[in-house]
């Protein structure tokens, strides 16, 4: 069983990046689930949401305390990220233009913000990371490309998923190794 | 013949959708976290026409479960859902509707009691209405919330009693998981259209549940108290018959993991005995022969299954999720050890109470929990 954890604040989007997670093992024949904290729900208050994949039943119902893979949605959130828990050797992927590898850790970098605002995907609030980072993620896990995209539009049919398309595929062909 | 569809869903999604294959008639619905999303998928089945169903916004839950025994003892079949102080808030017309022998079927999103305020999972929701004559499920996956409904309109309808399936509250009612929904007119085979054999009807005006004197209400009471252990029986052919026609298995009055050759047994409800599997495996590596008792029923308490199922000497380590105040530990422990007397004296019980208010349960932390009980 795989074992992620997203790190993040409130309105990045994280619950949405776990419910795509768990549906792209679906997609691809595994058994997924994504378990969203909800604390006391405010926009930038810390977050985090458990993503598992599995070929086999998933039985646990509990966060994610030592995970193989960590998402950090900002990177001012790694040492936090880090020191919740991770597998001695588990992979941190981390959302900056430029991530300071985690000692230790393999650790991947992507620039999601910078690709979410490139595609317009944005708002007042800010811009949709988990979209770019969703494919970031699939890329470190592994998952084909055409499960990626097929997970997009069937949660967004349309114009919506074509422009998350754009994004998602940047981010999974951009997204860097820099500690292996 | 139509195959079973798989999706992704959450628990609350997954329960709205097994109240709309059983083709419920009416849904009082009053919201209160953590079940507010199964009320607000409900009342836009009913809204976009996809459910035939009467949905009738209320002020409280007091009013929610009194518009449920209004609407069953019509002959409808009625559903609805809460949570915590909800839970409590009806608590005087949950007596109403099992005395008044009404088969509504309500989801419990278990929850921590107030005060202080907590949104998370417990269990002393459902176990504090252990009194109510209600028959009491407890489940521990997104797809035991979804064929144990249909399980309970089954059991409700065939004894005339009230049934609460309860699951956690977020760790449950928010997970997203895979969810097989099996062809509607599997489900309408299994779960016909409820014909109750009595009736409210304005055309043959009759009143109902007046007043009684003594020699009236005691075999009233009589009536339920033997009817409630006599659905244990009904509980196991619905859940025989849902695998005979779905395919489909969680246990019926208990589920069991690893338990013929256990020495130590775990003993819990809900999604910490889901992950419990994940504990026990943890035990059996480290060279402890452990396995799993979930009662998947609490009310009626599956004695004989238990007393039956328990291996000869076993250690039980019963981890209750609430407090049952007055003694040390908490309210499974103590229906355990009453079931016990008497009949298995070659049984230990030990007890801890755990994970109050949503504190995580992780698998490593539960196998540890046990070890140091067995050292104690």
């Amino acid at each position: 069983m795989l074992e992620l954890r997203i790190n993040g604040f409130g309105g990045q989007g994280s619950v949405t990046l776990a419910h795509l997670l768990a549906q792209a093992a679906l997609e691809k024949g595994e058994q997924g689930q994504a378990l969203p904290f909800f604390g006391v729900e405010r926009r930038g208050a810390p977050v985090r949401a458990a993503v598992r994949m599995s070929p086999t039943t998933i039985h646990a119902h509990s966060q994610c305390e030592l995970p193989d893979y960590v998402v950090v949605m900002s990177e001012k959130l790694t040492k936090e990220a880090v020191n919740e828990g991770i597998t001695k050797f588990g992979t941190v992927i981390i959302n900056a233009p430029q991530a300071v590898a985690v000692e230790n850790h393999p650790t991947w970098q992507v620039d999601a913000d910078a690709i979410a605002r490139e595609a317009g995907l944005f708002s007042a609030d800010g811009p949709f990371i988990n979209i770019p980072l969703f494919g970031a993620v699939c890329r470190v896990l592994n998952i084909p490309q055409n499960i990626m995209e097929q997970t997009i539009l069937n949660k967004w049919p349309g114009n919506n998923g074509e422009r998350n398309l754009g994004a998602a595929g940047k981010a999974y062909n951009t997204v860097t190794q820099i500690r292996g | 013949m139509k195959s079973a569809q798989v999706i992704m869903d959450t628990g609350a999604h997954a329960a709205a959708l097994a109240v709309k294959s059983a083709r419920v008639d009416v849904i009082p619905g009053y919201p209160i976290t953590p079940q507010t999303s199964i009320m607000e998928a409900l009342s836009a089945m009913v809204e976009n026409g996809e459910l035939h169903a009467r949905f009738i916004p209320v002020e409280g839950e007091h009013s929610s479960m009194a518009a449920a025994v209004a609407a069953s003892a019509a002959g409808a079949r009625v559903f609805t859902a809460t949570s915590a102080n909800g839970l409590l808030y009806m608590h005087e017309v949950l007596h109403m509707a099992s005395g008044g022998r009404l088969p509504v079927v309500m989801c419990n999103v278990n929850r921590g009691i107030f005060a202080p305020w907590t949104l998370w999972a417990d269990h002393q929701d459902s176990f504090s209405q252990r009194d109510t004559g209600w028959i009491q499920y407890h489940c521990s996956s997104n797809q035991e919330v979804f064929n144990t409904i249909l399980q309970a309109f089954r059991v409700a309808e065939q004894i005339n009693i009230p049934v609460m399936v309860n699951f956690d509250g977020f760790a449950i009612s928010h997970c997203l998981m895979p969810l097989t929904l099996p062809p509607q007119e599997d489900i309408d085979r299994f779960l016909p259209p409820h014909e109750p054999e009595w009736r409210l009807d304005p055309a043959q005006p009759s009143s109902f549940s007046n007043v009684t004197n003594a020699p009236e209400y005691a075999p009233f009471r009589q009536m339920l108290s033997d009817d409630i252990i006599a659905a244990i029986p009904l509980v196991k052919q619905a859940a025989q018959e849902y695998k005979d026609i779905t395919g489909m298995w969680d246990g019926d009055t208990i589920d069991t993991y690893r338990l013929e050759d256990a020495e130590v047994v775990a003993f819990a409800v809900n999604s910490m005995a889901a992950e419990l599997r994940l504990s026990i495996d943890i035990l059996r590596e480290q060279g402890i022969k452990a396995g799993l008792l979930r009662p998947r029923l609490y009310l009626p308490f599956p004695t004989e299954d238990i007393i039956s199922a328990l291996p000869q000497n076993a250690q039980v380590m019963v981890l209750d999720r609430n407090y049952n105040f007055g003694h040390p530990g908490g309210i499974l422990a103590s229906e355990l050890k009453s079931v016990l007397f008497g009949r298995r004296n070659d049984i230990t019980v030990k007890n801890r109470v755990i994970g109050i208010g949503g504190i995580d349960l992780t698998r490593r932390f539960m196998a540890a929990e046990i070890r140091a009980m067995m050292d104690e």
